[in-house]
């Protein structure tokens, strides 16, 4: 410091600087510490990370081999399939590699997908499970999604994409490089779920996005170019889109308008439940997502129509 | 760049380091450019009418100054006035009112006017560095200041990042004698400084972005159909919510600020402890509600006119705030409410000097039953101004005759006691010991000590909800 140091000498200098200390040391820790929590005990964070790796070992089948089908989805598809009973009823035909993660939408899977592909996967199917609203999504999931699902340039392209400014560009730049940047919205509903009481319902409530009921022109537009671009992108890699329409109840209109506008531009879909032959006692209290029930129901769905994925 | 992200602080830091390293001519241009930089992180394209609109008032506060005669100072004087306000009119109000004229005529059965319709973006601050100008331009004019000699002093004097975005809107006899003069390190002032930046991005990170998960989830129906319990939840978390965005915001400002040697006035003192309207006033926003009150009530009369020129000033300078707000016909009502109550109030119960708790006469329980009818009053006014139309105003107004609970309610209403109880409690403490931030007398160890438990909090309780400041917006 130049000539400027009125009071140089003052406690107040020491404390400043201790003060940088700790909060530089705070922030050296809790990275440290982030990262360590995410990959020894965080649940999600290991479920999609193996479930990432394996899909990148997705090679086409050989003769008299089952053939190899990504699965992706978000929590309509975590709560909704049961995988492992999926491949049990399935298992001579195909061989599925699911990838789940929660709240995401159609960017967050644009960039998962790309990146898969860049790590070798080859699929001969890919599932895509989307409904309306998420397939219509205009952001990604600031959790998980920066460092599972993107490599530092598509960080640019994802930020393009979403029209951010220069700020929330390099909060998602943070989150792909820092631990404790991607994860400390978790940590806060973390520890409101385990201190206020009925917490995680209302948490529910909070997140619950509002889910178009119909598609108007303008989305259906938007929802015919993301289809077509998940659709070339699967195809340039020797792959077979197919989109797999979710029971949700509360936009049945939109997803039948959806898989109307994939049906118009050769995508192949299916159906595998009609939402009006479940009821309330399927579903979660939100009745958005499937019980274990429902869930049963859903995935039998799922393997009784599994020929057509070929 | 907002302050609440790790991109502002990798800003923040080599600014401030290199900053003292300069001569004090050179600290001037150095911050000069640092600002034009944070500006243009925003939209470099606002740059060049920042950049235009602070020449203008550079030159015209010169011809003010160097006027011959009264008539040829009025005349640069309206002209000042008619470009700030005609520019901030242009970008913030002109689609507003070509909207609202097209309604008009629509309920009169008159479609399809060519109205030249234009979408313009709002330019990040303009509301706030506009009024600095005027301010400062009436000022000269006034004679209560000298005209800057220094482009670069009265250039930075405007954009001083700290304040551009959002305030708090410094008076010019107040900062731009900063500017002027050499700025000398001080560890004490630094010191707070950085406990003002952790206190605000407390109120901020975890108050102001956790109130607004229920608020928004309030407003936005995902608790369901508008009832008591969701008018409840809604208001007074966005209460919370607000009140801890826009004091956190001033409470990084005026902390940056402080980093580099500069004073800013104190925003916010305690609002929801005030017992009346008018003392609200005075605790809430302060550097708008003084510029409003030394630049529009006082200069239309004020009080000194009689008991209806004084109600139709007070209800000018209202509702003209509540529009200050925002484009937007629910920003003119918040501002006509709070107008219509303060005429209320002024006729019950005349204005006092003295911001202030309890007088000897008052009881602990007529202070407290004051500040939650006051408190209440201003959340009222609240579900206008966060609304989204006048028409979901109402319709949240309807729901509170409609007594239907859920259990998610009480965990609604215990994460807003969460968040928001330890922000009252603070409020209380600075209220007694009449602090600028809490335990600002303290000692050293304690203050490093509760500024480390701030830093565990903040880490504990935000989110990576990329919530954008509140007032960013006006």
């Amino acid at each position: 410091m130049r000539l400027f140091i009125s009071n140089s000498k003052s406690p107040a200098l020491t404390y400043a600087k201790l003060m940088c200390g700790i909060s530089f040391a705070f922030l050296i820790a809790l990275e440290g510490l982030s990262a360590y929590m995410l990959k020894h005990h965080s649940v999600t964070y290991r479920r999609v990370s193996q479930q990432l790796n394996r899909a990148v070992g997705a090679r086409p089948a050989g003769p008299g081999e089952p053939a190899s089908v990504v699965m992706i989805g978000n929590s309509l598809f975590l709560e909704g399939v049961q995988v492992d009973r999926l491949q049990e009823l399935t298992s001579k035909r195909l061989r599925i590699y699911p990838i789940f993660l929660e709240a995401t939408g159609y960017y967050d899977w644009l960039y998962g997908l790309r990146r898969i592909f860049r790590l070798g996967a080859r699929p001969q199917v890919v599932v895509v499970q989307l409904e309306a609203n998420s397939l219509l999504w205009n952001r990604v999931r600031t959790e998980y999604s920066p460092m599972l699902f993107f490599d530092t340039p598509d960080l640019l392209h994802v930020s393009s994409d979403l029209g951010l400014g220069h700020t929330a560009e390099s909060s998602l730049l943070l989150a792909h490089w820092s631990a404790f940047s991607s994860t400390h919205s978790i940590i806060r509903t973390q520890i409101l779920r385990h201190t206020i009481p009925h917490f995680t319902d209302l948490f529910t409530l909070l997140i619950q996005a509002q889910r178009p009921t119909t598609l108007g022109p303008d989305t259906e537009e938007v929802a015919e170019a993301r289809l077509k671009t998940l659709r070339d992108l699967c195809e340039a890699h020797g792959a077979k889109m197919i989109l797999l329409a979710p029971p949700v109840p509360s936009s049945e209109n939109a997803v039948r308008k959806l898989i109307s506008i994939a049906q118009g531009i050769g995508v192949s879909t299916l159906v595998p439940i009609d939402p009006n032959t479940l009821s309330a006692r399927h579903y979660e209290p939100d009745v958005l997502h499937l019980n274990s029930e429902g869930a049963a129901l859903f995935t039998y769905a799922i393997a009784r129509i599994s020929d057509q994925f070929l | 760049m907002l302050f609440d992200s790790l991109i502002y602080f990798v800003f923040l830091i080599p600014v401030v380091l290199a900053y003292w390293q300069l001569t004090y001519r050179r600290q001037n241009v150095f911050l000069l450019f640092a600002s034009y930089f944070f500006y243009g992180w925003w939209d470099w394209r606002f740059l060049a009418l920042m950049v235009g609109s602070t020449t203008m008032d550079f030159l015209i506060a010169q011809k003010i100054s160097a006027a011959p005669d009264g008539r040829t100072r009025k005349h640069w004087l309206i002209f000042s006035l008619v470009l700030n306000f005609g520019i901030l009119g242009l970008f913030k109000y002109f689609n507003f009112f070509v909207d609202s004229f097209a309604d008009v005529l629509a309920t009169f059965g008159v479609h399809y006017i060519p109205i030249p319709l234009i979408r313009i973006l709002l330019p990040p601050g303009i509301s706030f560095y506009t009024f600095q100008e005027v301010a400062y331009i009436v000022d000269v004019y006034k004679g209560r200041i000298e005209p800057a000699r220094s482009f670069v002093d009265y250039a930075l004097f405007i954009s001083l990042f700290p304040h551009l975005i959002a305030g708090p809107i410094q008076r010019p006899s107040h900062l731009l004698p900063q500017v002027q003069k050499r700025r000398e390190f001080d560890a004490d002032r630094f010191f707070d400084g950085m406990l003002l930046i952790i206190s605000g991005l407390v109120r901020k990170c975890v108050v102001a972005d956790n109130c607004a998960l229920l608020a928004n989830a309030a407003f936005g129906g995902q608790l369901g159909p508008p009832n008591l319990w969701v008018v409840l939840i809604g208001t007074y978390a966005f209460a919370w919510q607000v009140y801890g965005d826009f004091s956190g915001y001033s409470d990084i400002a005026r902390g940056s600020a402080q980093l580099l040697g500069f004073h800013f006035m104190v925003n916010f003192r305690q609002p929801y402890l005030s017992k009346r309207l008018q003392e609200f006033w005075r605790r809430w926003h302060i550097s708008l509600s003084a510029w409003l009150r030394d630049y529009l009530y006082i200069p239309l009369g004020g009080s000194e006119h009689g008991k209806w020129k004084t109600c139709r000033n007070l209800l000018i300078t209202m509702v003209l705030a509540g529009l200050w707000h925002g484009a937007a016909w629910t920003y003119v009502v918040f501002g006509a409410i709070q107008g219509v109550a303060l005429l209320v109030e002024h006729t019950l119960f005349p204005p006092k000097d003295k911001l202030g708790g309890a007088t000897s006469s008052e009881s602990f329980f007529s202070v407290w039953a004051q500040r939650i009818v006051t408190f209440n009053i201003f959340c009222l006014t609240l579900l206008f101004f966060r609304s989204t139309s006048l028409g979901s105003a109402l319709q949240m107004l309807r729901g509170l005759f409609d007594f239907t609970w859920r259990t998610e309610y009480a965990a609604a209403f215990a994460t807003l006691c969460v968040f928001a109880l330890p922000l009252l409690g603070v409020d209380l403490l600075m209220e007694a010991n009449e602090q600028e931030y809490p335990f600002a007398k303290a000692r050293y160890t304690v203050r490093t000590a509760l500024a480390a438990a701030a830093l565990i909090v903040l880490v504990l309780f935000t989110g990576n909800d990329s919530n954008a400041f509140i007032y960013f917006q006006f």
